[in-house]
């Protein structure tokens, strides 16, 4: 596919070739757009946002939508819209430290789990195991119980129970590319183990990681709005959308926006994430 | 293979002791005096200082560890320090509650995926197949809680037609399941639909075609058999999701199950029902994993999970 | 033919099968009450929760009862009288009276139920406000009981209502199994304990008092979310709602099937200061807060007009009360003017604990002090942790850098000892007592001590008075609001009332 591409690429304007390529890759431009747009919010937050976030306004607690405000205000007078754009940020923030962290943990122990004898692999996988087998929300409630509540302490725990899923990925992906003959080559090159490692593995695990960590930053937005949905992770005033949920919870029956839209807002981020990684996935795998 | 599953078996008592370590550890590290909690904002240090000993928090670690793994080897998991009844009862009376809630959304979620991932397969390519498709990456992306709050909304509080609270009467369990099943569905669906793409792209069954047995036959009995790996593997490997769903579906409808016990716990600092569920939930996961691995090494010894 | 048997047969298995699931699915003689929060103990003694409380309160009764109209009626004892020192008291017991389980009592039953108080051994929940005063119970004749109090305590009938000194069986509290069976002489006794769904109560029928006059069950539920108790109410899964959430009053009032009753509050809200924490060690930047906040504006946003600015330290139903106060109307300027006074015409940074469920008040004072140029940093914190921080002694909260604490106390009717001590007194500083900021004045302590041993009531009052001043004055605390009480009901529930301070009382409640 890709060569016939280039092959007739240079007869055809790049935008041209651009829609050729988005349509025969539906799920990353479809994704990628989504994504792209809830970046954008992000960054321009204060520019699209029509108020402050959080200057309340006890005159005019939970209204209804209306042109002043498109989303309505919560139960402090703020401006929902406001809020919701400015939760983007919170949320991509989430995605990147937290997948940060389990990345930066979870690959290199991974790794050196493949590549090290039993007794090392045996103890990091025994770990990995251990972890694993606590459900993500329980594993998270019970860190955060410890480190308290807060953001961040919600994205280490939220890490932490990510950390397995890089170990296991990296390892498996380390013993299949262990025993290539170009690898074994560089050993008997006398290459250090070290620079085997991030030159040779790491280098061709990157693909397969990147493809993980798209579709693990749906499950840190969905969990992190779970735990700040259970009074467990943001604090306020953030605009952290769960928090913004568990705040419209109380008014259930009264008052359904501020409910409705920052779940929606959830929905449409998570769904871009998860398209874009199904689609990085086909084009890394087209088996599957 | 026996070795194989041997392993397994040596292995499960490991992870165990792991997951009881790790549990007891984080417990003693929690913030909060449980001995101060329970005794009241207007108690004095003298009553905070009795109460501490009730609970023997003020023996050492080792000795609590001790005295919690000998506990939980026989059932005894301690006395919750809000309700101050045994912890194993309050667990037994509310596990029923949870298991309920999951064997029914299990139910929903094999009855509604298995036959969409079939369609899907069958029509590859087709519209039934990008509606599936497109349907599971939504279920899969949606917050539960927010599902929740919705539908809660909408058939308990607008429409009246369902209960809102607890569990009163088999409708009670109608939300609770439906929001509980749509993530297992959609990977159910996704999974039988790959796996049915799989197998029937195999000879024998390109060679049943040709021998002209009827297609429905061929869907039904050859493909659909060799499709039930995936789902026990999804059944028992996604336990622990399905778990950790119901830790948040339980807060939402108040449903007395052992999730929404365990978020109470945590606003209390209720350290024994912490500790107490969270073994529970996960031993429960553990074994159900394993006992997944062990039918599906039995089914097919092709598959190892190492 | 066949298969329609088969069927029918079949429906008839699930009914059946239903049945025995959901047995008590709502029945006409049961009257369904819910509250915010689950039962923290069977036991009386060992809680000091006000649903709680309200929970226990149609099974268990002590020697004196609180009547509807708010005075003290004689229960277990039948009459009681003082020696002329305030120190020893005397009551007669009522005869033929039995516990649920059988246990008679008398004497010895009175007498053990305040030993296990003044056990230190024990560490039961409520017992601490006892031992502050009492000395010792001892029995004169079986059916007479005599108690020792260490210093005079006007509130002494009063407390006698309460939990910790409510009659448990003996031989429950013996066998341990008190805190979750509930062994009582009250006129409803405990069918059943759900500790995850409900408490179920049925009558007594061998009540001392004759047959009780409520509905033949009473059943318990609970939940936290004020979305779904609402909504249990609206369905008629409730009958009775306390505390009701006041963000659905509105909707309540206009619907003619439910009936709002809303009582006098005696919770007083407010924000303890750290009066050893710069700048908070200043009276002036005290003050500065007080004028800072808009509590009419506060009391608007979070309790929707269902509380009333606080005025004075005590509620408006605490004995003592003076509605004529008025020491902080809402002045941005003037607080600024303070501020500049102390040093800080720029306004400070300090930070403030909440727990959960009040933690909109937090967000609130933020934007509120935000005008006077002080930045507030609110954590939001669960109750066990919230407690621990709290009750820290100077250092800690000097460590954790706790400039304040948001929280609110109730001594309900039963005295203004049992707010200023608790509150104010030096010796009360936080870890030992609920002085969570530390506030020491002389001059305060000396007023709470006369007071406490003047048995003259009008007396009394006016020294609490002198005090209201001082605190107001003295500032310790940001004075917020008090609020009134809610419960709802079905508009067919009669017989149901509340005692100030939040408890509901339904043993005497009926269903149309």
């Amino acid at each position: 596919m890709a060569s016939i591409e280039t092959d007739i690429a240079p007869r055809r304007p790049a935008i041209l070739r651009g829609l050729r390529w988005a349509a025969a890759h539906r799920s990353i431009t479809l994704g990628g757009l989504l994504i792209g747009v809830i970046v954008l919010a992000a960054i321009f937050a204060p520019l699209i946002a029509p108020a402050d976030p959080y200057v309340q306004d006890l005159l005019a607690t939970m209204e209804p939508p209306s042109w002043a405000h498109p989303f309505g205000t919560d139960d402090n007078g703020r401006d929902i819209f406001t809020r919701v754009i400015y939760g983007a940020r919170i949320s991509l923030l989430e995605v990147v430290l937290a997948v940060g962290l389990a990345v930066a943990v979870g690959v290199p122990l991974g790794i050196l789990s493949g590549m090290s004898g039993r007794y090392v692999d045996q103890a990091i996988m025994w770990t990995m195991d251990i972890l694993f087998a606590f459900p993500g929300i329980v594993l998270a409630i019970l860190i955060v119980s410890v480190l308290g509540t807060s953001l961040i302490n919600l994205l280490i725990a939220i890490a932490i129970f990510s950390v397995p899923v890089y170990a296991r990925l990296s390892r498996n992906l380390t013993l299949g590319l262990k025993n290539m003959e170009y690898v074994e080559a560089a050993h008997s090159l006398g290459i250090s183990r070290r620079r085997i490692m991030t030159h040779y593995i790491l280098r061709n695990a990157i693909g397969p990681i990147i493809v993980q960590s798209t579709l693990t930053a749906g499950t840190v937005i969905l969990s992190a709005a779970s735990l700040s949905f259970l009074g467990l992770g943001a604090q306020p005033p953030l605009p952290e959308w769960g928090a913004m949920m568990s705040d419209g919870r109380n008014y259930l029956g009264l008052n359904i926006w501020m409910s409705l839209f920052p779940g929606l807002a959830i929905m449409i981020t998570v769904l871009g994430f998860n398209i874009l990684g199904d689609g990085l996935r086909d084009l890394l795998d087209p088996r599957r | 293979m026996k070795a194989y599953i041997l392993k397994k078996i040596l292995a499960l008592p490991l992870i165990l002791i792991g997951v009881s370590l790790l549990v007891f550890v984080a417990i003693r590290a929690l913030p909060g005096d449980p001995a101060r909690l329970m005794a009241g904002p207007e108690a004095t240090q003298e009553a905070v200082d009795a109460m501490t000993a009730r609970l023997g928090l003020d023996r050492s670690l080792p000795e609590q560890y001790a005295s919690f793994a000998y506990g939980a080897v026989r059932g005894d998991l301690g006395t919750s320090i809000k309700s101050k009844l045994p912890v194993t009862a309050e667990i037994a009376e509310r596990l029923p509650f949870t298991i309920g809630l999951a064997i029914t959304a299990y139910l929903l979620a094999i009855g509604i995926g298995v036959p969409a991932g079939m369609i899907a397969a069958i029509y590859r390519h087709g519209w039934p197949d990008q509606a599936v498709m497109i349907l599971a990456i939504a279920g899969a992306s949606i917050a539960n809680f927010w599902l929740a709050l919705m539908a809660m909304n909408t058939f308990s509080v607008q429409l009246g037609w369902l209960p809102l609270l607890g569990v009163t009467s088999w409708k009670s369990f109608i939300l609770p399941s439906i929001t509980l099943a749509v993530l297992p569905t959609a990977v159910i669906a996704r999974m039988t639909r790959s796996s049915m793409i799989e197998v029937m792209s195999q000879d024998y069954i390109r060679t049943a075609y040709a021998k002209g047995v009827l297609p429905r036959n061929i869907y039904w009995s050859h493909a659909l058999r060799n499709a039930l790996i995936p789902i026990i593997t999804i059944v028992g490997l996604n336990f622990g999701s399905l778990m950790g769903g119901a830790v948040v579906t339980e807060s939402v409808f108040n449903w007395p199950g052992i999730g929404r016990f365990l978020v109470d716990a945590v606003r209390y600092r209720d350290y024994p029902v912490i500790q107490g569920v969270t073994l529970v939930a996960v031993s429960g996961v553990v074994i159900m994993n394993f006992l997944a691995e062990l039918l599906i090494a039995v089914l097919n010894p092709k598959i190892r999970f190492d | 033919m066949t298969m329609f048997l088969k069927s029918r047969r079949f429906m008839l298995a699930s009914a059946v099968a239903a049945g025995l699931v959901f047995p008590i699915a709502a029945s006409a003689a049961t009257l369904t009450v819910m509250q915010t929060e689950a039962p923290r103990s069977m036991d009386p003694g060992d809680q000091t929760a006000t649903y709680t409380a309200a929970l226990l309160d149609p099974m268990y009764e002590g020697l004196v009862k609180r009547d509807t109209d708010l005075s003290l009626k004689p229960a277990l004892a039948t009459e009681w009288s003082a020696d002329a020192s305030g120190l020893v008291w005397t009551f007669k017991l009522r005869p033929d009276v039995k516990f649920h389980d059988g246990t008679a009592f008398d004497a010895d039953a009175v007498v053990k139920n305040f030993a296990r108080h003044l056990d230190t051994k024990r560490g039961l929940a409520a017992s601490g406000r006892l031992r502050t005063f009492l000395d010792s119970v001892t029995a004169v004749d079986p059916m007479t009981v005599q108690f020792k109090l260490k210093t005079q305590y006007p509130a002494f009938l009063a407390l006698l209502t309460t939990g910790p000194c409510l009659m448990v069986s003996p031989a429950a509290d013996a066998a341990g199994t008190i805190g979750s069976k509930a062994v009582g002489t009250g006129a409803y006794k405990l069918q059943e304990y759900k500790s995850g769904e409900y408490v179920l109560q049925a009558k007594n029928t061998d009540w001392w008092g004759g047959a009780p006059k409520g509905e033949d069950q009473i059943k318990w539920t609970w939940t936290s979310e004020p979305s779904v108790m609402n909504m249990a109410l609206q369905t008629g899964d409730a009958d009775v709602i306390n505390p009701f959430p006041s963000a659905f009053a509105a909707q309540v009032k206009a619907n003619p099937e439910m009936k709002l009753s809303t009582t006098d509050g005696s919770a007083v809200f407010w924000v303890s200061l750290n009066t050893k924490l710069k700048p908070l060690d200043d009276v002036r930047v005290r003050q500065a807060l007080n004028y800072a906040t808009d509590k009419e504006g506060l009391v608007k946003a979070f309790m929707q007009g269902y509380a009333t600015p606080a005025n004075s330290p005590l509620a408006p139903v605490t004995p003592g009360y003076d509605k004529t106060l008025n020491p902080y109307p809402y002045n941005v300027e003037k607080a600024k003017q303070l501020l500049k006074d102390a040093g800080y015409p720029d306004g400070f940074a300090m930070s403030t604990i909440v727990q959960e469920q009040e933690a909109r008040i937090g967000e609130l004072l933020q934007a509120m002090w935000a005008k006077a140029g002080v930045k507030l940093e609110v954590r939001k914190m669960e109750g066990g942790v919230w407690s621990k921080a709290a009750f820290l002694d100077p250092a800690g909260k000097e460590k954790d850098n706790i400039g304040s604490s948001i929280a609110s106390w109730s001594s309900g009717v039963n005295g203004a000892d049992l707010q200023f001590r608790p509150l104010y007194y030096t010796k009360s500083a936080s870890p030992a007592g609920a002085n969570l900021g530390f506030f020491s004045d002389p001059k305060l302590d000396g007023m709470i001590d006369k007071a406490a041993s003047t048995l003259d009531e009008k007396a009394r009052n006016a020294i609490y008075v002198d005090a209201q001043k001082e605190v107001n004055e003295q500032a310790p605390h940001v004075l917020l609001y008090t609020k009134r009480d809610l419960f709802a009901t079905r508009a067919g529930v009669s017989g149901v009332w509340m005692i100030p301070g939040g408890g509901i009382v339904v043993k005497d409640g009926k269903k149309k």
